[in-house]
């Protein structure tokens, strides 16, 4: 393995985190409020798709802004949902994840060629010349992240109320707080986030649009999420690590021996979150209030 | 009723009138309940287990809506859609299980009830502004340890410095000195006298006589939903306080009046004790701890014999609920015993508990004795689904007998319902508990260990089931009746020990005790209850 | 007065199949259904498509004819059983989201009969039980990790939905592969095919076989002590502790007989669907992709009860089956993928549980027309109208 080889990894592995860690440290600000939103998946397929549409309509900033929007919106949907009308989180999200796939396999086909849509590359987002090869400068959006909302989430009144709203609604009810008002925010901001991550995909990252672009990403972020015990920066290690794996499976498929059968090395990031989780969850503590709709009697 | 005493210094600073409160399910918590509370004065909120304190307290702070009646202060009628317009108002509440957030420090938690959301917490100058306050109020804590680490005492402490930092006018402490060593009390004592004297005024729900005595200007008290009584407390004595808690009131020239609501013939009901001999339970040295890891039942010892009702009466939150649980397989114990007929019953499954001849009336029915969304012949089996009338082969549930056995249950119980489909959740509370009722005696049990069995009854219902009590008493099983209604535990125990916090404060006969001697030993006031010795 | 609000300790689980408002589950499904159907015909329209001819297609093409029928019930069949293990799991208080990659196992499993000779019905029956074994062994593993070390059943099914998919692919391709056509696995043998039922559709009698294991579910459920202890615990576990039910042996059982059912229903594609009777390797198990995920789309329109489960998967049978005679249908067919966003906005509107309240009128309507019913049954024999 060359050195190259090894520059080539970290490349892959930086871009591949990018994803995971925005979708994770946006769900974080969720699930502290209290909300635990498992249609991330979807979220991530629909944005990825409204991205490159966005893209194609006004260039690659415009392709972001609407994935962004469109993660905001669906998450909206899915907070007023779960808090005004008191419904059911997890239904919910598996809601999410159907109608998701089923749009996107749906509006590619309307663009042309079904499970498969080319972004053309004049509207993708720039990349950056290094060292390394072209790296998209949203890496370091993904790096920066994690470290305000950390900041955010220790330091502001805000991020205190997020955090009494998750774990004892009763106490940030008495204090004034506006429990499903907050919840909504926090979900938004998670779909923001997230949606970012998905037309990242698309717009700045591979340049296509696929049926199953998200893989699983939105669950591997979730897992990031239970790794982190709600810490983004641990979340973002997390993010990276299962982003080396993913990496690495890519890689594996472009040696000459195929020593390895594809198949395993794509399972091992799979297999890697499931170790992890199995292996950090004794330490990790959730919101108490996590899941739970706030009624005030 | 009148409102006799308060401190008019300064007119009255907010006034209940005649509130009304009806929960979503039904229960009537407050019956047009009026009080005036003044500056400068601290008044104290006695009553028993579900009297309304709470509720009241919860309207006055903004937790609550009332059904009926409203608050007013001296500029006109005050609507608080939030508590944090009551506390903008001036009222802060301090609740008996606190508002804090387990994970954040003290200096976290009152930062959170403090102004704008995007501002950066600026925890130095809290903790100066707290640090401050503790010096003043002479409550220390460490501000810098999530709360939860920190002991129950300290956490309440925590609890009052939040109230205190924002200026309250009207302070409502809910059963606060009931985590309190007796030290701390003193130490919380003075602190209320000192903001008395500032003007603040202050109201102490509480069910200790004791302290009623030692701190407050006014009492008042409430039964049942009702205000039965308001009067200086240096007018009243602890055994007319005992009374007014208890069961009788006070007329306008503050003369005792019975005020009981159900009539229960005290003679007519019970019998001699005709004990068979041998101790079915006998409990020995029980210790065990509560859901927060204190030691909730204090070495209780007793013998509950065929053929008698063993009545524990004591308000709520002594260690009844962690007995019983410790009994009926639900909670591990610390040390002790307990055997039935000789053989252990700690620690081990409740269904090889039921085996040995104990049912048990649970005192919460819906989170526990109930699975709600089930109907009433599911419900009916809960706990006695593997018996062999029930079951057959390969594990298969014997419809037909089973709801052959509702059928009969519903008869004799008289269950109102449709029918055994019926789901749970449509029964009455009444009819609920008459359905578990009947599924634990359907057992022929030994013993029946009977927790808070009339809560939240009609009088109908109550009535029935303590009959079926009795009935049982009188065939010879033996009974653990633990209640907090004091007039149900006198009418019907052959022997009654009163529970206060984790132990027992005395054991006999209710012939040999006084009611409002009892009242005070259940408020903690210790003295002697039985004229004579058991 | 009648204590239906969930206790606080309720979380994440315990909502999702509770009652709800009071009107007959049934009548809220058939909202649920008809608020999609509705969203579809929103996006059709959005998109330049006539959702009146297409929803037309889709009828006639579930519905139409024997033949359409038996497109729809062979369609439904998998579903059946992938609906059945999340509505077990659910009943258990658990969330099974693993019934896809339980399913990938059992189907894999299935083909290994090839490799041995047996009469007709022993070979069916073999098979069957490969499938039911693999699936369940596949669903145990997240239950064991939940037990022993916490860890949500929500993440770690997931995840073996993914190991299972590259494992099965790795298997069809590497270890099962037919020699002489590679690109899918070995064949089911003749002698455990399912023969066809109706001739001239793909519907075999792996019907039956979906359709006996939602009565026995029905049965283990309803009318056996331990199906009983799982209702309990999954309804209130504090009272089922009560009850002298041990929690965690009733996670088991859910798991494992979710488990065999996501397994059945692997067989019931490779054992019952003409022509290769086989699992194609190609990246994707085409013929199973996305049959475990559809599932709980099914078991939450059927109230997560086995016969409920019945009529729901006829129901998305229906518009799968529907879906494939919609996209050829008329000069500007809508494409298949539109099933798959009308099941999404049914499950997005099943998870309100309020859905009635936000629609006062037709909750009032409702009320009306039950109580309507309910008076002209009882004048049924005079023959007057309510």
């Amino acid at each position: 393995m060359s050195f190259t080889d090894i520059l080539s990894l970290l490349r892959i592995t930086l871009h591949a985190m990018v994803p995971l860690a925005l979708t994770a440290v946006g769900e974080i600000v969720g699930e502290t409020a209290g909300l635990f939103n498992i249609g991330l998946e979807g979220i991530l397929l629909l944005s990825a798709f409204a991205g490159a549409l966005g893209a194609e309509a006004g260039g690659p900033a415009l392709g972001l802004l609407v994935g962004m929007g469109v993660g905001a919106v669906v998450s909206f949907l899915f907070a007023i949902i779960n808090t005004y009308w008191k419904g059911t989180q997890m239904v919910t999200g598996i809601g999410i994840n159907l109608f998701a796939m089923g749009f996107v396999a749906f509006g590619l086909i309307q663009l042309g060629a079904p499970g498969f849509h080319d972004v053309p590359s004049s509207v993708e987002v720039i990349k950056w010349r290094t060292g390394m090869g072209s790296m998209s400068p949203l890496i370091i959006v993904a790096l920066v992240m994690p470290f305000l909302i950390h900041w955010f989430l220790k330091r502001t009144r805000a991020g205190l109320m997020l955090k009494a709203a998750g774990e004892m609604p009763e106490a940030a009810d008495v204090a004034g707080i506006n429990i499903n008002r907050i919840r909504i925010m926090a979900a938004v901001f998670g779909g923001i986030l997230a949606g970012l991550g998905g037309a990242y995909m698309s717009v700045a990252w591979l340049g296509l649009v696929t049926k199953g672009l998200s893989a699983g990403r939105g669950f591997i972020s979730l897992a990031c999420v239970v790794f982190s015990g709600l810490n983004p920066l641990l979340a973002l290690l997390g993010a990276f690590i299962f982003g080396f794996f993913q990496a690495l499976a890519e890689w594996v498929k472009t040696l000459p021996n195929k020593t390895i059968p594809g198949e395993f090395v794509s399972m091992l990031p799979y297999i890697v979150t499931l170790l992890v989780v199995s292996g950090a969850i004794g330490r990790v503590r959730f919101p108490k209030a996590l899941g739970v709709p706030y009624k005030r009697e | 009723m009148s409102s006799q005493g308060g401190s008019s210094e300064g007119g009255y600073f907010l006034r209940a009138d005649r509130i009304t409160k009806v929960y979503s399910d039904g229960t009537v918590a407050l019956k047009e309940a009026s009080l005036e509370i003044h500056s400068h004065e601290i008044v104290g909120l006695l009553g028993e287990n579900g009297a309304g304190k709470t509720t009241l307290t919860k309207i006055l702070s903004g937790l609550l809506p009332p059904t009926k009646g409203r608050v007013i202060s001296p500029k006109g009628p005050v609507r608080f859609a939030s508590p944090r317009e009551a506390l903008d108002f001036g009222i802060g509440m301090v609740h008996q299980h606190f508002a804090l957030v387990g994970p954040f420090t003290a200096a976290e938690n009152v930062a959170l009830s403090h102004e704008s959301p995007f501002s950066r917490i600026r925890l130095p100058r809290i903790k100066t502004q707290l640090e401050a306050l503790m010096e003043e109020s002479g409550l220390h804590v460490p501000l810098d340890v999530p709360i939860e680490k920190l002991a129950v005492g300290e956490q309440q402490r925590v609890e009052i410095l939040k109230v205190l930092s924002r200026d309250v006018d009207l302070l409502i402490l809910d059963e606060p000195t009931s985590v309190l060593t007796p030290l701390e009390v003193d130490e919380l004592f003075t602190l209320l006298r000192r903001l008395k004297s500032e003007g603040t005024s202050i109201i102490l729900i509480t069910h200790k006589l004791k302290e009623v005595g030692s701190i407050t200007d006014r009492v008042v008290v409430l039964r049942h939903g009702e205000m039965v009584g308001d009067v200086r407390t240096s007018e009243a004595s602890t055994e007319r306080l005992a009374q007014l808690m208890v069961g009788q009131a006070l007329d306008e020239a503050g003369d005792v009046v019975e005020l009981s609501t159900e009539e229960i013939p005290r003679k007519a009901i019970r019998r001699a004790v005709d004990r068979t001999g041998e101790s079915v339970l006998r409990v020995e040295n029980l210790v065990a701890k509560g859901n927060t890891g204190e030691i909730a039942v204090e070495g209780v010892s007793f013998d509950v014999y065929g053929g008698e009702i063993f009545g524990i009466a004591g308000v709520e939150g002594n260690g009844q609920t962690e007995l019983v649980e410790s009994l009926t397989g639900l909670r591990r114990t610390v040390s002790g015993s307990a055997t039935i007929n000789g053989t252990n019953i700690l620690g081990i499954d409740p269904r090889k508990i039921y085996k040995l001849g104990v049912a048990h009336i649970p005192e919460d029915r819906w989170e526990l004795g109930l699975v709600l969304p089930f109907t009433l012949a599911e419900n009916a089996i809960l706990g006695v689904h593997r018996w062999k009338e029930f079951r057959g082969i390969l594990s298969v549930l014997r419809w037909g007998k089973i709801n052959k056995h509702v059928r009969q249950l519903m008869e004799r119980f008289d269950i109102q319902a449709t029918g055994p489909s019926a789901p749970a959740k449509s029964l009455s509370g009444g009819n609920q508990q008459k359905l578990i009722v009947g599924r634990e005696l359907a057992k022929d049990p030994a013993i029946i260990v009977a927790s808070q069995p009339t809560r939240g009854l009609d009088i109908g219902a109550a009535r029935y089931i303590r009959q079926t009590l009795c009935d049982m008493r009188d065939k010879g099983r033996a009974i653990l009746l633990v209640s907090a209604d004091l007039d149900e535990v006198l009418a019907h125990a052959d022997r009654v020990a009163i529970m206060y916090e984790g132990k027992f404060m005395d054991v006999c006969s209710p012939d040999n005790l006084d009611r409002e001697r009892v009242g005070m030993l259940m408020g903690g006031a210790t003295s002697e209850a039985c004229k004579e010795a058991e | 007065m009648s204590g239906n609000e969930l206790r606080p300790s309720s979380r994440l689980r315990r909502g999702a199949h509770r009652t709800l408002t009071g009107l007959h589950p049934v009548f809220e499904s058939v909202i649920a259904g008809t608020v999609g159907l509705l969203v579809g015909a929103i996006l059709m329209y959005m998109y330049g498509f006539d959702p009146w001819r297409a929803y037309f297609a889709l009828i006639k093409g579930a519905f139409g004819g024997s033949y359409e029928l038996s497109s729809s019930l062979a369609r439904a069949t998998p579903l059946i059983l992938t609906a059945l293990t999340f509505s077990i799991c659910l009943r258990a208080g658990m969330f099974n989201i693993g019934a896809e990659g339980q399913m990938y196992m059992g189907g894999i499993a299935s083909i290994l009969i090839a490799y041995f000779v047996l009469p007709r019905g022993l070979h069916h029956i073999v098979g069957l039980l490969f499938a039911a074994l693999a699936g369940a062994a596949w669903g145990i593993v997240p239950a064991i990790l939940k037990v022993t070390r916490g860890v949500s059943e929500v993440i770690s099914t997931i995840m073996f939905n993914w190991i299972a998919r590259w494992s099965a692919l790795y298997i069809a391709i590497f270890l099962i592969a037919d020699p002489l056509r590679p690109e899918r696995t070995l064949s089911i043998p003749v002698t455990a095919r399912f023969p066809i039922l109706v001739r001239g559709t793909d519907l075999s009698y792996s019907i039956f076989v979906a359709v006996a294991f939602a009565l026995v579910i029905y049965f283990v459920l309803w009318h056996t002590a331990i199906g009983y202890e799982v209702r309990a615990a999954g309804l209130n576990p504090t009272a089922a502790r009560y009850g002298g039910i041990r929690n965690k042996r009733t996670m088991f059982l859910a798991f494992i007989l979710g488990g065999m059912g996501a397994g059945l229903a692997g067989a019931s594609v490779t054992m019952g669907q003409p022509p290769t009777y086989a699992i194609f390797g190609g990246g994707s198990l085409t013929q199973l992709l996305n049959l475990g995920f559809d599932g709980m789309a099914v078991a939450m329109v059927g109230r997560n009860h086995p016969i409920g489960i019945l009529f729901a998967a006829l129901f998305f049978g229906g518009l799968n089956a529907g879906g494939r005679v919609m996209q050829f249908y008329g000069s500007n067919p809508v494409p298949l993928e539109m099933v798959r966003v009308v099941m999404g906005a049914i499950v997005l509107a099943m998870s309100i549980p309020e859905l009635i309240r936000l629609f006062p009128m037709a909750k009032a309507k409702g009320e009306q027309f039950i109580a309507a019913l309910k008076r002209s049954t009882k004048r049924g024999e005079r023959g007057e109208s309510a």
